[in-house]
């Protein structure tokens, strides 16, 4: 029996190749090329009936997921005759480490962390916005984000436009515990606890709160003394926790089972998505103010248009639209998270039941009780903290 | 008519032949790894890059001692998963070579599969599986067992298993061949002059067998160091490895000449030890 380029198989593929007609083709270099070359032709041909169809303006927007859904993203490029491609980030500062490293380039808009955006300040990486042209969005803001809105301010010149918000505080299963345990984060801290506890592995995100904890203000320059009791605390929580989790399913799943009793370095974005599939008993919360500190942290996201773009008016535009009541109603409530925006005529079109998926009830309360997140002064000898007693307590 | 072949460097057609190679290497692997290096001269300001040349970086990674507690956990944990690894995947693979060879091609598709089945799956769903909740102490539970009698999920036991699950495939690929390759008739042989089927393995398949255990090995070493999904899923984040502490510097401090840093110390921590046992093999084998 003379040699296939397919006896080498099992009798089963051999089976199926002749079933197929493919023994017949015969693999030899001669077809090979031939079939390279066809399929280089095809790809040729795809690319060029893609070229027909391309929109006049193409634009990069670099953003985290849910920005880019096509139900806010289609009627814009429909509108405006363009095609957007999108840069998806994972977390804030890797996203502006990108830009840094010359992303900026490329990039037209960007809806990040508020932090992060109004690092693009001084960074020299996004374009100063005239508040007077955003007179009509603002109009419909809650008054708590219209300007002049501080935090997203470099220089008293404005950096970018809040879209989405949240409480970061203790997300809990009031099925396991009860809120008033979680008036304070001293439950982090209770060895009854011990490895109950998940931590939120995102950055900054669980140290800020536990520095708030240990009576100290993150957002303020810190001294020696200030920096050790961060270490100190730190050292504390790292005693009880089970996990720290980057992932949100992970602490998603550990609270609904009950393994979990609370996680912390999270709060509304854990929660909301939970909620959303009808787990009403999974909140998050905002502990009650101690030592004179607003012990809750509320965070925000902003969008903001870079100044190396050459779309400065239509990467304004997308802007405008992304947080429109239309595109901020769904962006609150994507498959992934759910949050509250900063568009107050979406609550017109918000259900009682989307209400009570983003605890909207509870939403001004957090807020009342709550830092408002920016630029931590000392967050990198935080962060170096955070990895030195991490390693210490392996 | 023989032909002498010139292995001098002047050799212009060894140079052409070698220059797509040269490329290759220069473009794709030692520039940034040059750069990388560089990176580490410099230093970041509110998590800006500045080109200042300066030793602060190096100063730091040689005085904070949790670098290298981490670095040191890496090693230990690279280590046991190879061991464990060569351990469970030695006799595996003499049994597919040997035993089971009619089934060579669908054993080779198997291990394929291993190869191509994502890692973050397979890791996520050993979660599911020995969490407190999990289907383990869900099935002991129903055995009899006493509840939560699975509870190493989160520890570096987990953080192992993982290493091992997910690399296991390389050390099992890499003895299979080459227990594949060894004369059968020099076991036949070894039969013939008396030695039982432990004498013979020990004695001749084990030896033969070793360029395919060094490579898995190495392979896994490397591999092992610059995990980061298994002590951050399975391990729960609280003993980072060095791969972490890499990312974490690069990406949450944006401090890119310290991640580039310890990148360099990673790297030549990891050969320095795959050398190191290289020696250490190559004087065996000498003495032997």
């Amino acid at each position: 029996m003379s040699k296939t380029w397919y006896s080498d198989l099992p009798q089963y593929y051999q089976r199926q190749i002749r079933a197929m007609g493919l023994d017949e083709a015969g693999l030899n270099r001669r077809r090979l090329l031939k079939g390279m070359a066809g399929a280089a032709g095809v790809a040729v041909l795809a690319r060029m009936s893609a070229r027909q169809a391309q929109a006049a303006t193409q634009m990069t927007y670099m953003c985290w997921e849910g920005y880019n859904d096509p139900r806010i993203i289609d009627p814009f490029n429909k509108a405006n005759d363009t095609e957007i491609s999108f840069d998806l980030i994972v977390d804030s500062p890797g996203g502006f480490a990108k830009l840094q490293a010359g992303a900026s380039r490329e990039v037209d808009i960007v809806s990040s962390d508020m932090p992060w955006i109004t690092r693009m300040g001084p960074a020299g990486l996004a374009m100063e916005l005239n508040p007077d042209d955003y007179k009509d969005v603002y109009a419909d803001f809650y008054d708590q984000f219209k300007p002049p809105f501080e935090p997203l301010m470099n220089d008293g010149k404005t950096i970018g436009v809040a879209t989405r918000w949240g409480w970061v505080g203790p997300c809990i299963n009031t099925d396991v515990t009860k809120p008033e345990v979680w008036k304070t984060y001293d439950a982090v801290f209770d060895p009854a606890n011990k490895d109950k506890i998940c931590v939120m592995d995102w950055g900054d995100w669980p140290i800020l709160p536990m520095a708030l904890h240990a009576g100290i203000n993150p957002y303020e320059p810190l001294d020696e003394k200030q920096l050790n009791e961060v270490r100190l605390v730190l050292r504390a929580m790292f005693k009880n926790t089970r996990t720290l989790v980057g992932d949100l399913t992970q602490a998603q799943k550990g609270l609904l089972d009950g393994s979990l009793l609370g996680c912390i370095g999270a709060g509304s974005y854990l929660t909301s998505a939970v909620r959303k599939q009808g787990h009403k008993n999974i909140m998050a919360i905002v502990p009650e103010p101690k030592n004179g500190l607003k012990q809750g942290i509320i965070w925000v996201e902003a969008t903001a248009v870079l100044k190396e773009t050459d779309q400065p008016e239509l990467s304004q535009n997308l802007l405008k639209h992304v947080v429109s009541k239309d595109a901020a109603h769904i962006l609150a409530l994507l498959d992934s998270t759910c949050n509250v925006v900063t568009n107050k005529a979406v609550e017109s079109v918000f259900t009682p039941e989307e209400k009570d998926i983003l605890q909207m009830d509870y939403m001004w309360h957090a807020y009342d009780n709550s830092q408002m997140h920016r630029i931590a002064p000392n967050i990198d000898e935080m962060l170096a903290i955070w990895q030195e007693e991490l390693a210490a307590a392996q | 008519m023989d032909m002498e072949v010139s292995r001098s460097w002047r050799d212009p057609e060894l140079w052409v032949k070698a220059l797509p190679s040269v490329i290759l290497q220069t473009t794709c692997f030692l520039a940034p790894l040059v750069m990388t290096f560089v990176l580490t001269f410099q230093k970041t300001q509110n998590f800006q890059l500045n080109w200042t040349w300066n030793l602060a970086t190096w100063t730091d990674v040689f005085s904070k001692p949790h670098y290298w507690t981490i670095l040191g956990h890496t090693l230990v944990m690279a280590v046991a998963c190879v061991a464990v690894c060569i351990v469970i995947a030695l006799p595996i693979a003499y049994g597919l070579a040997t035993r089971f060879k009619r089934l060579d091609s669908e054993i080779k598709v198997l291990i394929t599969f291993a190869f191509i089945t994502d890692a973050t799956l397979k890791t996520f769903g050993w979660v599911l599986f020995l969490d407190k909740k999990g289907a383990a102490n869900y099935l002991l539970m129903q055995m009899g067992f006493p509840p939560e009698t699975v509870a190493f999920l989160f520890t570096d036991w987990a953080t192992l298993l993982g290493m091992v699950y997910n690399l296991l495939p390389f050390a099992i690929f890499t003895i299979y061949l080459s227990i594949d390759n060894i004369d059968r008739s020099l076991i036949l042989a070894a039969y013939d002059a008396g030695a039982g089927k432990f004498r013979a393995f020990w004695e001749v398949t084990l030896p033969l067998s070793r360029p395919g255990i060094w490579a898995g090995s190495v392979l896994i070493f490397l591999l092992g160091v610059g995990v980061f999904l298994e002590p951050k899923v399975l391990g729960g984040g609280k003993s980072p490895m060095s791969a972490e502490l890499i990312r974490q510097t690069f990406e949450t401090r944006v401090n890119w000449p310290l991640g580039a840093a310890l990148t360099l110390v990673l790297m030549a921590v990891a050969i320095f030890v795959v050398l190191l046992f290289s020696r250490v093999a190559g004087m065996r084998k000498a003495g032997q």
